[in-house]
């Protein structure tokens, strides 16, 4: 589904990615930790094509396209979902109307109607129910006066109405207490199908307590360092990064 | 919400869509201005002795003042004797009596325009008065209107058959010489709208104008009197459209509102003259006085306007707030793009106790363009527990526009309370690159994020009006980004 | 001793600015030109010699540099400032500044090197005559790298007509840190124009802190001009005024490149029959991008005769920009005066209390530490007279 070769990016003048490959396929859970700085975010936000990140060397593709002749709004339609580190507040715009407007471009991309009205609020309804959250969220701003936790489960809850074929959650656990930790996972958990795939971009192995990966990737300097099963997930939390770091330049 | 995506959908790629020509003939005076076309104009309507010495003496102040020069805007020098002050559409004489003896291009007209002067009127529960060109045409629902006591004419009518109204309340809120353009439009004015809500009447359907300018040269000078007696309520809207021309014309209107005791005045206004086209030629010089006056205790004045039209405005709708407890509103959402300029905001008079104004300026400059928002609140010795709070925020989108903030506060009594805040800031770019990670494209993410900049402003228009205030904004933003 | 012809000085009186001029709407400069046309009709004479000034800035810990009655007196040796005498000004753009260059005797420019160990005093004091007319002018400017710290003091000696017409220019190399502190204590008769100019170099840092406690009809003008990225610039202002007092400050910053920071906050307190004008004005140039800038201006009114005209001002001409203003006028908070009550304290103490607060939010952003005492205690002394006036500002 995703295939990364040798990528290497900067951002601000500065290289941050030094030539890191990935492959993700259908059905498979990846988390990819690694500490501050070393390019976890870089690549999520690489992936979705903010334009402050510049791609210098190497190729990514997503269901076999070129991802990079794709818009960020093309590589939306297309499937791809991006949850933010640090959602953005949009004043006035009502949380409801952008979520309906997204999913209708997708399902327009898909060649589908769009989403019956009434639908439409009964799906967002139960989705929010299932997250603990309080249906009034959907008539306030985009993100406007939510605190962290909220955020993240408006978040996830775009990610549960779009349905994406490949979801990057960056940082998605952090700053959440345990009852948000454990609504936002199971959220991701109900999303877990042999023809998804997600991706978690995290610091802590917490999160994988309760969203049990496939795959752990360690990122260090740009690169994918050490790879493994879940069970390095633990090793890490155990003997800290440096020892990831030592290795690597061992 | 259902259809708003639809309306984004449709109204990609559209450019200025009012701009046709309508082909009828017109009965119109020659350019230029001097007493005599003063007493022609006031000939032709048939005026009183007193409204053509009114008009006459407004003339003479007008030669003795000076075009303002103080607004932020920039644009050659208008010659005076270059403009047409009269055109109707022809014949005077035999003014249709119903829609049936309308000229059917001139509905066919209004239809382009989208006015809901036929079935889709009835439907809407508006009544309409259009005034083309310089001549009000019809105006429907008067029966039911009559049958409440509002009278909802043309200011022509309200003349021949209200003319103790008329002469009691015309330049009672702007007098003749308050302004240059004033005092033109009290020399010159050919029609506009007249309203009166009696005592106690709550007026029993929103009345509404259009004004739309057509025949080249001409200045379009409407007056508009709206007297709200004690205790009633009337809400009114105002539309503008002009045709695409590539020179400019001049539009230089006065409002008055009177909202005596208790009484209660809500004025909207669409305003989407046409704009001039990508490089600046062409556009409607938008010169307006408007002033409401609460004149009565409790009364209530409240102004929302949506401007995305015209090359230059400039407009500065106010509030003289004499009676105890009353309270003035000014709610306001300009777009400026490509080359227009607009100067723009409120007064607040703050003159009896216990008065109140709110104002919400929303200013949106994109392309070249050039927007201020120029405000006064002044509170007055006397006016002893005055409050003001405004909020004035300024979004830019591209690096070539240019946004102004330049608010009064003349602060005369210790017991006021007055705030203003300001914010001037662009699109984010990190509030589109979310949207678009949605898979919203970028146009529709930057209406989305000025609709929702505006929403404080739209909830103050009446229901279909905001949707035509969407629609416009949409429209005069296109191709401001990318 | 007055080189310029009299016709020629009558000439620019007749041009000050009126209330004509937008930036003078409020402001009306008639006492000035009255002062200076009957100064000049008595052959323009001014005090000779230098009054005592052990009482005003002998406790203050600075090098001080004094003009009397728009006078040099004798310059100190200071280490790391070096000094010189400037003769020739230029003409200036307005009326005021030219009027300030044909007047002016000599100039004193210094140069601050390096970290000097005490703050650069500047005083300025006039003896009131019946009229008289002082013009000063000094341009201070920091090295790159340089850190240094400017206290500017006005003052009067005994009452009369007089009028000052001075102009401050601080030139702020790169990198440098400058420091300033303005105290215009004038006597309550006094006519002040006083105009200060700021040039900022890149990455440097410039902290300001101005109160007006004194003066009859007082116009500031600040203009602070950003050309070089990096710059940040904080300002405040507190501005007392009483019976008789017209207070006028007006402030322009030119962001003319970014990324830079501006912050200004003024505050005044207006008890009596008195007027005070705020003004502040930031202007973002085309290209400046990464601008962000801040205006604020909060006002307490305490009396009926009172009035403040605000106008914060933004003109922005490029997209990139974070700007703000917010303006408040209003009066003491009720719910504080309550709870201060219901802690025992009468109305004219809790008054006094909230009111000194309201002020005290200054005089703690005071960047100059030797001035921090004598601000202090000279802004607290006059609004103890403010307060305890007899106009009725609970009512």
């Amino acid at each position: 589904m995703l295939e990364i070769k040798n990528l290497k990016a900067r951002v601000a003048g500065n290289d941050i990615l030094h030539g890191l490959s990935l492959a993700v396929n259908a059905g498979e859970v990846h988390a990819i930790m690694g500490p501050n700085g070393s390019g976890k975010s870089t690549l999520a936000q690489v992936i979705a094509g903010h334009e402050d990140y510049e791609v210098t060397h190497g190729s990514v593709t997503f269901k076999g396209q070129n991802l990079f002749d794709l818009e960020p709004e093309e590589r939306a339609r297309e499937g791809l979902f991006l949850g933010f580190q640090y959602p953005v507040e949009i004043p006035g715009v009502n949380n409801a109307y952008l979520l309906k407007t997204a999913l209708n471009a997708r399902r327009a991309h898909q060649g589908l109607d769009e989403i019956d009205a009434f639908e439409f609020l009964k799906t967002a309804r139960e989705k929010m129910a299932a997250l603990g959250m309080d249906p009034k969220f959907l008539n306030r701003g985009v993100n406007e006066g939510f605190s962290g936790g909220e955020k993240k489960r408006n978040e996830i809850l775009q990610m549960a109405m779009l349905e994406p074929e490949l979801a990057i959650l960056d940082e998605t656990d952090s700053g959440l207490d345990i009852d948000a930790l454990k609504a936002v996972a199971q959220g991701v958990n109900a999303l877990r199908s042999p023809d998804r795939a997600i991706v978690l971009v995290t610091h802590y192995q917490r999160l994988l307590d309760y969203i049990e990966p496939d795959f752990v990737h360690v990122l260090s300097e740009g690169r994918i360092a050490r790879s493994g099963d879940k069970t390095l997930a633990h090793e890490l939390e155990e003997k800290g990064y440096d020892w990831i770091r030592e290795a690597a330049n061992a | 919400m259902a259809t708003e995506s639809e309306q984004l959908e449709s109204l990609v790629n559209r450019r200025y869509e009012h701009g046709f020509v309508t082909d009828i003939a017109t009965d119109s005076l020659p350019p230029g201005l001097d007493e005599n076309v003063v007493r022609a104009i006031s000939a032709r309507k048939n005026e009183p002795e007193w409204l053509l010495e009114w008009r006459l003496q407004a003339y003479r102040q007008w030669l003795e003042m000076d075009e303002p020069e103080w607004a932020h805007v920039h644009y050659p020098k208008i010659d005076y004797d270059a403009i047409s002050y009269y055109s109707a559409p022809k014949s005077d004489e035999d003014r249709p009596k119903s829609l049936d003896e309308v000229d059917p291009k001139l509905l066919e007209t209004y239809d382009k325009l989208g006015i809901p002067l036929h079935e889709r009127a009835r439907l809407a529960g508006v009544a309409v008065d259009a005034v083309f060109d310089s001549v009000s045409v019809t105006t429907t629902f008067k029966e039911k209107l009559s049958e409440a006591g509002v009278i909802f004419c043309s200011f022509s009518e309200a003349v021949q058959d209200h003319p103790d109204l008329v002469r009691k309340y015309l330049g009672s809120v702007v007098p003749r010489r308050d302004n240059f353009f004033a005092a033109l439009n009290s020399a010159v004015f050919s029609d506009g709208s007249f309203v009166y809500i009696p005592k106690g009447v709550r007026c029993p359907m929103e009345l509404s104008t259009y004004f739309r300018i057509n025949a080249a040269n001409t200045g379009q000078f409407e007056r508009t009197l709206v007297v709200a007696d004690e205790g009633s309520y009337v809400s009114y809207l105002e539309g503008c459209t002009a045709p695409m021309r590539d020179e400019n014309q001049l539009h230089a209107a006065v409002v008055e509102l009177v909202a005596l005791d208790d009484a209660e005045i809500k004025y909207s206004t669409v305003q989407n003259w046409y704009p001039g086209d990508e490089q600046g030629r062409g556009g409607i010089y938008n010169f307006v006085t408007k002033r409401g006056d609460c004149r009565g205790a409790n009364s209530k004045i409240s102004w929302t306007q949506v401007e995305t039209g015209s090359a230059i405005t400039w407009k500065y709708p106010s509030c003289l707030l004499r009676g105890e407890n009353s309270v003035g509103e000014f709610y306001s959402v300009a777009v400026t793009n490509n080359l227009q300029q607009a100067d723009t905001g409120t007064k607040m008079i703050h003159i009896g106790r216990n008065t109140r104004s709110t104002i919400v300026s929303k200013g949106i400059s994109a392309g070249r363009a050039q927007q201020s928002y120029r405000g006064l609140v002044r509170v007055m010795p006397q006016a002893a527990g005055a409050r003001n709070h405004t909020q004035c925020d300024s979004l830019l989108i591209g690096k070539d526009c240019g946004a102004h903030t330049f608010p009064y506060m003349e602060i005369k009594h210790p017991s006021a309370k007055v705030e203003h805040e300001a914010t001037t800031s662009k699109i984010s770019a990190n509030q589109l690159f979310y949207c678009r990670q949605r898979g919203i494209s970028e146009e529709d993410a930057v209406n989305m994020i000025v609709n929702g900049f505006c929403k404080e402003v739209f909830k103050e228009l009446p229901m279909e009006f905001a949707v035509e205030a969407q629609a416009l904004l949409n429209v005069s933003l296109e191709g401001a980004v990318g | 001793m007055i080189t310029t012809p009299i016709d020629a000085l009558r000439d620019i009186v007749g041009r000050f600015p009126t209330t004509r001029d937008e930036d003078w709407k409020y402001t009306d400069l008639a006492r000035a030109r009255d002062i200076s046309s009957r100064w000049l009709d008595e052959g323009g004479t001014r005090p000779s010699e230098t009054p005592d000034i052990a009482d005003l800035v002998g406790d203050i810990d600075a090098d001080w540099f004094v003009i009397a009655n728009g006078r040099l007196a004798d310059i100190p040796i200071v280490d790391g400032v070096s000094v010189e005498k400037i003769n020739e000004l230029p003409a200036g753009d307005n009326a005021l500044a030219e009027f300030n260059a044909a007047l002016l005797d000599s100039g004193l420019r210094l140069r601050i090197e390096g970290r000097p160990g005490k703050p650069v005093g500047l005083l300025f004091i006039d003896e009131a005559g019946s009229p008289s007319v002082s013009q000063g002018f000094v341009e201070v400017a920091f090295e790159p790298g340089s850190r240094g710290e400017v206290f500017e003091y006005h003052a009067s000696r005994g009452t009369g007509e007089h009028y000052s017409n001075t102009i401050l220019c601080i030139d702020i190399g790169d990198d440098a840190v400058a420091h300033h502190v303005r105290l215009q204590d004038r006597a309550l008769d006094h006519v002040q124009t006083h105009r200060t100019t700021v040039s900022v170099g890149r990455d440097a840092h410039f902290e300001s802190a101005s109160f007006d406690l004194g003066g009859g009809l007082v116009r500031n003008d600040v203009a602070i001009d950003i050309a070089q990225p990096g710059a940040t610039v904080n300002f405040a202002g507190l501005y007392l005024a009483g019976d008789g007092q017209h207070v006028d400050n007006h402030t322009r910053v030119d962001h003319r490149v970014g990324p830079a920071t501006s912050r200004q906050e003024y505050r005044g307190i207006l008890n009596g029959k008195c007027r005070c004008v705020w003004n502040g004005k930031a202007i973002v140039h085309e290209g400046a991008d990464g601008t962000d800038a801040d205006q604020a201006n909060h006002n307490l009114l305490l009396s009926a005769h009172a009035e403040i005209d605000a106008k914060p001002e933004l003109e922005i001409y490029t997209d990139d920009v974070k700007c703000s203003h917010g303006t408040t006028v209003g009066q003491l908070d009720e719910t504080a005066l309550f709870y201060l009550r219901t802690r025992g304290l009468d109305p004219q103490r809790a008054t006094e209390v909230l009111t000194h607060a309201f002020a005290a939010g200054l005089v703690s952003r005071i960047p100059v530490e030797a001035a921090q005492e004598p601000v202090s205690r000279l802004m607290e002394r006059r609004l103890g007279e403010l307060i305890r006036s007899e106009e009725d500002y609970t009512a």
